[in-house]
């Protein structure tokens, strides 16, 4: 493998690493405060997808670089709105409940955003170009990348040094992290535990949404994308350690470097690798790298 | 106390059952003849089992408003298979035991295998719209299922014929070809076809390349593609299927994948990639089930859009709406051939029919079950349209000259480069 080929494969493993942290960002971090395995996480990140498809095809498609950006901000608005809701209706009813209930649940919740899209947005595949600026590819020497995965790989990036300053580096941060550790004391000293707790699956779908947004111009849009990133997403958080950002973030790098290079090995067996090292990381540490930081 | 003797216990048996049977059997001999309509209405394929749905309603439509078959109204009993063949096997079961003989619709190929042993062993019957597996006409053969579609071997052996035609000087092919039973058997008969037709029609012989395989159902291609830029084909099959499709080359234009080739040809994906893709769609040749332009004239399908069109607002349907009506046509036309709607009958008088179809007259063949029928491909270019594509050229390649010859419980062979 020569120097281009080493550095193509080093960047669609850190394109598929961020994109699928985008999407499992959220989805540990509810799991990392409230201990809820959302099911539904991939359903919401559909609708911020659908929701800035619908923003952007209204004015005209992706071209300009700050109207992709304000939409898939306008999609994590929608989608953390509906977290609120879906917080009031169905998860403060869960938190004193077996886990078994609030799986189910929010597989039902999964149903229903499929359900809900096939009626407003229709059964069809649709699909929408990255803004002008990241359409074509960067081109140095005989290396070339698709400018659109310098901004997933950026966009991931960003979110995860958001993420770090907003839980390290901030009041509400270290109020979460409080929670996360131990809500029957932080309730003691005063912390209005339930308020925490909706502010935390506010912000997770809010990532989901914006997730959506982000990625938009990267797969195509149909009722079946509520399923295709999770399963991806789900394996990252459990080998990184259920609830850990950092974890995720380590995840999904870890997981994109051996997806791409066994791509590059066995290119008759896509996906084996990925899988192998899902499950040797497993019976190495069950926990996952980081699985004792919860909340973190 | 009575006692009550085994054998009275099996005659009484006896008695409820066949009473509970003879509302049933009545009722199919007297009522609207039942069709079993088992399609995905949900899941991954509930978009292509709308079309199914569709078609097949506007077919019952049409011949009931003609005074129905037989003197009696059709009347579909739909189910949804999901795709899945723990699904469609519980569906048509379902079905069977409430009298239903005969059925239409299933378009996923491990749904249709599935469904084989089950029809042959409770005396029903299929007509499949849309799945793509040649092993239903060979090594899984069953009387009891019919392809009144092309079959795979037409469909890619037509498409590399087409090639070879065309593009004579296009001799380095490679495949983007996703990673199950499907994709590979599709990629196996298009090589055939182009080691038959190249040096037959261009007198060349074309260089086949290893086929990437593509993962299937994922949200990322771009380990596949920078594989497929390290070849250098100058014709490219692709086999990848809707959404993947979409997603596949949506990350290939960054690489500039597709300007690479001289010629895209794809499998089967009709307008989907061209739909969700609009005036991103790359160049390429696709194969329909059917399309409506290239069909205009005959009376069939002018009428069948016109109705397609009331129904749904779309005036360029999908080809599987038009199996399925095609499919509820030829049972029409067996039990008329017939006089009877039993299924022993509706084989027997399937087997060599020709009928009307939307894509002009269609023949079953008797010794495998498989339709002769035309294959149609269309080349679809972006364009600066409200729908963002066009189709600037179509062809029907005659199907019984690239069919490959029935035969019925052996698996194809293949040329290999």
């Amino acid at each position: 493998m020569g120097l281009a080929e080493w550095a193509t494969t080093l960047v669609n493993a850190m394109t598929w690493a961020m994109a699928t942290f985008l999407v499992a960002a959220g989805l540990t971090l509810i799991f990392g405060i409230l201990h809820i395995l959302n099911f539904s996480h991939g359903g919401f990140f559909m609708i911020g997808a659908y929701v800035a498809f619908t923003l952007l095809t209204r004015l005209g498609g992706a071209n300009s670089f700050s109207a992709y950006l304000l939409a898939a901000c306008a999609a994590a608005v929608v989608v953390a709105l509906l977290g609120a809701l879906v917080d009031r209706v169905i998860l403060q009813r869960l938190r004193r409940v077996e886990d078994a209930y609030v799986l189910i649940a929010t597989y039902a919740l999964l149903l229903v955003c499929e359900g809900g899209t096939k009626l407003i947005w229709g059964l069809g595949y649709q699909s929408l170009q990255p803004p002008s600026p990241f359409e074509g590819a960067v081109v140095v020497g005989n290396f070339a990348v698709p400018a659109f995965s310098l901004f997933v790989i950026g966009a991931g990036l960003a979110v995860f040094a958001g993420l770090e300053w907003l839980l390290g580096r901030t009041a509400a941060g270290r109020l979460i992290r409080a929670v996360a550790m131990d809500p029957w004391t932080a309730r003691l000293l005063g912390v209005n535990v339930t308020r925490v707790f909706a502010m935390t699956v506010v912000a997770g779908f809010a990532l989901a949404g914006l997730a959506g947004g982000l990625l938009l111009a990267n797969q195509s849009l149909s009722p079946e994308l509520a399923s295709v990133f999770i399963i991806q997403a789900f394996g990252v958080i459990i080998v990184g350690g259920m609830g850990s950002v950092r974890g995720a973030f380590l995840g999904a790098m870890l997981l994109g470097l051996i997806e791409s290079v066994g791509s590059y090995i066995l290119p008759d067996l896509p996906g084996l690798l990925f899988f192998a090292a899902l499950a040797v990381i497993l019976l190495w540490r069950p926990q996952g790298l980081l699985g004792r930081e919860r909340g973190t | 106390m009575t006692h009550i003797t085994r054998r009275d216990f099996l005659i009484s048996g006896a008695a409820l059952a066949a009473a509970g049977a003879l509302p049933t059997a009545w009722a199919q001999q007297r009522g609207p003849l039942r069709i079993g309509l088992i399609t995905p209405l949900s899941g991954p394929q509930e978009f292509i089992g709308s079309y199914v749905k569709n078609g097949a309603e506007i077919a019952v439509d049409q011949i009931n408003k003609a005074g129905g078959v037989l003197g009696r109204q059709l009347a579909l009993v739909t189910r949804d298979d999901k795709a899945n063949p723990a699904a469609g096997v519980a569906a048509a079961r379902e079905l069977l035991t409430d009298g239903v003989n005969l059925h239409i619709g299933v378009i996923s190929s491990t749904v249709t295998l599935a469904l084989g042993p089950v029809m042959q062993q409770d005396n029903g019957v299929l007509l499949t719209t849309g799945a793509g597996t040649e092993k239903m006409n060979h090594e899984n053969y069953t009387p009891n299922v019919f392809r009144i579609g092309d079959s795979p071997d037409a469909r890619a052996r037509g498409q590399a014929r087409l090639m070879a035609q065309r593009y004579p000087n296009v001799t380095r092919w490679t495949g983007l070809i996703p990673d199950h039973e499907y994709g590979r058997t599709t990629w196996a008969i298009f090589v055939d076809g182009l080691l038959e037709f190249y040096p037959a029609l261009a007198g060349k012989k074309p260089e086949v390349l290893d086929p990437v395989l593509m993962p299937y159902g994922v949200s990322d291609f771009r380990n596949s593609i920078t594989l497929a830029m390290r070849q250098s084909a100058d014709g490219c099959f692709n086999s990848t299927y809707g959404g993947d499709a979409i997603t596949m080359f949506q990350q290939a234009r960054g690489f500039g994948l597709v300007q690479r080739y001289k010629i895209l040809v794809d499998a089967a994906n009709e307008f989907l990639i061209a739909r969700g893709m609009k005036s991103a769609v790359p160049p390429m040749w696709t194969g329909m089930h059917y399309y409506p332009e290239a069909n205009k004239g005959n009376p069939m399908s002018d009428r069948f859009i016109a109705d397609y069109t009331a129904k749904t607002k779309d005036a360029e349907p999908m080809g599987w709406a038009a199996e399925a009506h095609s499919a509820i046509y030829a049972l029409a036309r067996a039990i008329e051939k017939g006089k009877s709607a039993e299924s022993k009958a509706v084989i027997q008088n399937l087997k060599g029919l020709t009928w009307d179809t939307v894509t002009g007259p269609r023949t079953l063949r008797p010794e495998d079950n498989q339709a002769i029928k035309d294959t149609e491909l269309v080349f679809i270019e972006p364009a600066n349209t409200e729908k963002g594509y066009q189709v600037t050229q179509y062809v029907k390649v005659d199907g019984r000259s690239v069919i490959f010859p029935p035969s019925p419980g052996k698996a194809m062979t293949f040329r290999k480069p």
